[in-house]
């Protein structure tokens, strides 16, 4: 057992609870391994000492026969979600000095779980990129290929988890921020159905698509972190008063004669050979595995990423309001009036493509332009979730698509050219718009040996489905067990 | 499209001070974006509702009672004393994140002459 950070949460448990190790071995392990690979620069900041005593008493707890579904195991969370005491940047400049006073309810509900709290994972600024480049903090390059991106806005998440330094990680997905990290990390990541879990104390960037979610390397870890995290929250208005199933449960049931449809609209101009290729062997293993294939249409898809790019920087452009400079975050240094001391505060605390954004975000709700684009953006958003509404009530259970046009391209290729960049998306973000759960699953690689991922789309509230999909996929393929070399 | 004139103002009302050599740039990125979402005029939307949020909820109501912020309503962490049930936001937690402060107040530029 030299390399523990390698481990799945089910082995960790099991060696845990056999005394076969110790939670601070394990956490010994993955801050090594964390240490060794720092030039992937998944971390913004180690809770080192935090963690290593936080495992401690962990394991006082198992000596003393509690049981709790994480106690013991290291857990790394995007830093976009509040930890109390803990510097809390958004991979942004302006929050660079910010501890929040409280933590997130996902966090809170980590603890309770027991698991260790391993350190902040670097991300694009304030969610906002497709492939961590927009980070304050510098980008964090691809465990497969380190001159390539990990994807983004979770990209240290996703590569912390696909490099083996720790087993769990928490992200948030607004248009693809887990799904397609987790596709390039050759990873499972799952974004829930909107409301299934709390979203308070997680910075927002666009509140009506924002979700959190976790990066697990198999289904089952993936399942058990999900039910760590789901549920109702008062503190969270658009947290659903809905009950959690038991995700765990749905994992090794037969998917014969569940109905798989395959949007057409998916089938675009810059869809990759490779990863066309992998996808339509993966729907081959589904058939043999009992599943019924069916064509569908998803009519609106087109225009998803148009109209993403109205509603969340509208959004963004409202959230990021709060950042001024004046009760928390950096202020510009000098003599300014008030106004002044606003927008020097913000120009030097924001990075480009959030300033692009709030821009864009303040046109479009700007008057004059209201009704042209903000009104027709959310038109068409109910379009799109119709769409999908329609399908899964007439023709499918779960749809599959690729969660990516194309395996991780490589750090500064599409930086210079936002359209190029947000359309990496394409697949992701119609899921987001119609609030519905999301998970990518590592199935194949290109032949440079980059992962590619399969998106399983379900109904809202039927996380249960995906996971059924997922674990009957897993079981007949061994595309989640192959790691990086570095790895 | 938008104009440099028009990248101004709304910078100006987004709070942002944008350089002047970098208004050229930033005025095309912004009209490479507003020309991409422009093919959303070709979709008919007339007579559709439009669609602010997904959650099944409309408006969500609650007493108001004072209670502690935080995530107070979950159960004490195990093995955590730290972290009291009713978890209150004190002052000085608050306070901690101010730039620029002096006791308990936070220090502005002048607002009123």
């Amino acid at each position: 057992m030299s390399d523990l950070s390698s481990l799945s949460v089910s082995e960790l448990r099991s060696g845990l609870d056999a005394k076969q190790f110790s939670s601070v071995e394990v956490t010994h392990s993955c801050l090594a391994k964390a240490h060794k690979l720092s030039d992937l620069n998944c971390f913004i900041t180690e809770t080192a000492d935090a963690a290593l005593s936080d495992a401690a008493a962990a394991d006082q707890l198992i000596k003393a026969g509690k049981t709790a579904p994480l106690l013991g195991i290291p857990v790394g969370i995007k830093d976009v979600i509040c930890t109390k005491g803990i510097r809390t940047t958004a991979g942004s400049k302006i929050l660079g000095n910010f501890v929040p006073p409280y933590d997130a309810t996902v966090v809170r509900k980590l603890k309770v779980a027991g698991a260790v709290i391993l350190g902040k994972l670097n991300m694009d600024e304030f969610a906002m990129g497709s492939s961590n480049e927009n980070s304050a903090y510098g980008p964090v390059k691809n465990p497969w290929d380190t001159s390539l991106v990990p994807g983004g806005s979770s990209g240290g998440s996703a590569a912390a988890v696909a490099a083996r330094i720790c087993p769990l990680t928490l992200g948030t997905d607004t248009g693809g921020s887990i799904r397609q990290p987790a596709a390039f990390c050759g990873i499972t990541g799952l974004k829930p159905t909107y409301g299934r879990v709390s979203r308070y104390g997680v910075i927002a960037y666009a509140s009506s698509l924002d979700q959190v979610g976790g990066f697990a390397r198999n289904v089952k870890d993936c399942a058990l972190l999900t039910e760590v995290l789901a549920g109702k929250d008062p503190n969270d208005a658009t947290s659903a008063d809905r009950s959690v199933p038991s995700f765990s449960g749905a994992l090794g049931q037969s998917i014969k004669g569940l109905r798989v449809g395959i949007p057409k609209e998916y089938f675009v101009a810059g869809l990759s050979a490779e990863v066309s290729a992998s996808f339509k062997r993966a729907l081959s293993v589904l058939e043999e595995l009992g599943a019924q294939l069916v064509d569908i249409s998803l009519p609106h898809t087109e225009v998803a990423v148009s109209v993403y790019y109205i509603i969340a920087p509208a959004e963004a452009s409202s959230n990021l309001a709060r950042y001024d400079g004046i009760r928390f975050g950096h202020r510009a240094k000098g003599e300014y009036d008030l106004q002044s001391l606003y927008s020097k505060s913000r120009s030097e605390g924001f990075g480009k493509e959030v300033q692009r954004r709030i821009l864009v975000g303040t046109y479009v709700l700007s008057s004059g332009y209201f009704d042209a684009y903000y009104v027709k953006a959310q038109q068409a958003r109910a379009l799109i979730s119709k769409d999908f509404t329609d399908a899964f009530s007439t023709s499918c259970d779960v749809i599959l698509s690729p969660t990516t046009p194309t395996p991780a391209f490589k750090i500064a290729e599409k930086i210079s050219d936002p359209i190029q960049m947000y359309l990496n998306d394409i697949f992701t973000i119609p899921v987001n718009l119609a609030g519905l759960p999301g998970m990518s699953v590592p199935c194949g690689f290109s032949d440079g040996g980059l992962p590619i991922g399969m998106q399983i789309t379900g109904r809202a509230w039927d996380e249960e489905t995906i996971f059924r999909v997922a674990s009957a996929y897993e079981s007949a393929t061994d595309w989640h067990t192959q790691k990086p070399s570095m790895g | 499209m938008v104009s440099e004139d028009e990248v101004k103002k709304i910078a100006k009302l987004a709070r942002l001070d944008i350089e002047r050599e970098s208004i050229p740039v930033v005025t095309a990125h912004l009209n490479s974006i507003l020309e991409y979402v422009d093919r959303l005029k070709e979709v008919n939307t007339s007579g559709v509702e439009a669609m602010s949020h997904v959650s099944e909820s409309t408006n969500v109501l609650r007493s108001d009672e004072m209670r502690p912020a935080g995530a107070s309503v979950l159960p004490q962490p195990l093995g955590d004393t730290e972290i009291p049930v009713q978890e209150m936001l004190p002052g000085e937690a608050l306070l901690q994140n101010v730039p620029d402060s002096s006791g308990r107040f936070i220090k502005v530029p002048l607002i009123v002459e």
